[in-house]
């Protein structure tokens, strides 16, 4: 995969106002994949966010939005427990050529993270690309955040109170050694602890 | 209960309150600002087509052709159907596919489960959706911006600089 082994930002660009927002490294290289299959097929997790949408909607030719979020918190609010989601993701062995986690994992149990990465192997093709962002510890940690793509892959982060989920925080080492069944083609951490994985099917 | 008004000025569909005018069947149809209603009590199984806007706040299983017109699935409907609209706003719970000429708006009180296929699509945060989601790629322009990374542009000034953990010589996976 080339390198992209400098920041993307336009001398011009500017900030908008939300200061929660930042310039990410791994979706470019995401991007650049989907744009080499324009006849893919990408799963979005949610949570659904309409700059997303739009986004991805024109870089493949089906985009699947599955919002595990919100039947995540559905799930959560009736008590239930979280496996019940797994239902949702009923799609076909090798559906897929990209899958798109924002930061699920971080509002999952190790047992339902190391189920959804199960079910990820399951769905991608061979060589399939998966993305997955880890909050960092200064992250609000009772409800979720959509990540919403702007200009020049700014991601802007914005607070879903709606979607009261816990957060977990898992060091790096632990997040790697659980999508272990994937292989790690690049990675990156911000100043503010978040990290970037982008991984790829056996 | 099946009513016809003209719309508010906004074109908003709130439901109840468009209930002023008693259907006319028989009269003729086709105003682009009239509308039918089918009201919460109301529960229809078939095919609806015709030449005029729709809006369901009731219960409708079946197939919806309006496809210079507007179709609108209000907070309170509940509809099973596939439709074919030039637009299609959904608030409410739907299950099914559309298929619209021109743009599909799904609120943030929406339910959707199904496949759109449209020209356009905006999304309202808070909306549950399990989607397959098709957009006229022959309207789509990628915006600059998001395409290529500019390299050449790249300056080193960011403070927001971010530390590569690992990989860099992987291969694109084709």
């Amino acid at each position: 995969m080339p390198r992209h082994a400098e920041p993307l930002r336009s001398p011009f660009h500017r900030d908008p106002p939300d200061a929660k927002a930042y310039t990410s490294r791994i979706l470019p290289l995401f991007v650049e994949y989907l744009d080499d299959h324009p006849q893919g097929k990408l799963l979005d997790v949610g949570p659904v966010c309409g700059e997303n949408i739009r986004f991805f909607a024109s870089r493949v030719a089906k985009l699947y939005v599955c919002d595990l979020f919100q039947r995540l918190c559905q799930e959560t609010r009736q008590g239930r427990s979280a496996s019940h989601i797994w239902r949702d993701l009923n799609y076909p062995v090798g559906s897929f050529e990209a899958v798109q986690l924002w930061d699920l994992g971080d509002h999952l149990e190790d047992r339902d993270f190391t189920r959804l990465v199960e079910l990820c192997v399951l769905m991608l093709k061979p060589k399939g690309m998966l993305m997955l962002i880890a909050m960092g510890e200064q992250a609000d940690s009772t409800f979720s955040s959509s990540l919403a793509i702007g200009e020049a892959f700014r991601l802007h982060v914005r607070a879903q109170p709606d979607l009261d989920l816990p957060r977990h925080h898992r060091h790096n080492r632990e997040l790697i050694a659980m999508l272990s069944p994937f292989k790690l083609i690049k990675s990156f951490i911000y100043r503010s602890g978040l990290r970037e994985f982008l991984f790829q099917h056996p | 209960m099946l009513k016809k008004r003209k719309d508010t000025e906004d074109g908003n569909a709130s439901g109840s309150s468009f209930a002023e005018n008693s259907y006319a069947p028989g009269s003729k149809s086709g105003s682009a600002d009239e509308k039918t209603i089918i009201g919460e009590q109301i529960s229809i199984e078939g095919t609806i087509c015709g030449k005029e806007n729709l809006l369901i706040e009731g219960s409708m299983k079946g197939k919806i052709e309006l496809e210079e017109h507007q179709v609108i699935v209000g907070s309170k409907g509940k509809v099973e159907a596939e439709i074919h609209a030039k637009d299609v706003t959904i608030s409410g719970r739907m299950t099914g596919n559309i298929q619209a000429l021109g743009k599909v708006e799904i609120t943030r009180a929406a339910e959707f489960n199904g496949e759109v296929k449209a020209r356009r699509i905006s999304v309202e945060d808070g909306a549950y959706i399990k989607a397959v989601i098709e957009l006229d790629r022959d309207d789509q322009k990628k915006p600059s911006s998001v395409g290529k990374p500019d390299l050449q542009v790249a300056s080193s000034g960011s403070n927001q600089e971010p530390i590569a953990l690992s990989g860099g010589g992987a291969d694109k996976g084709k």
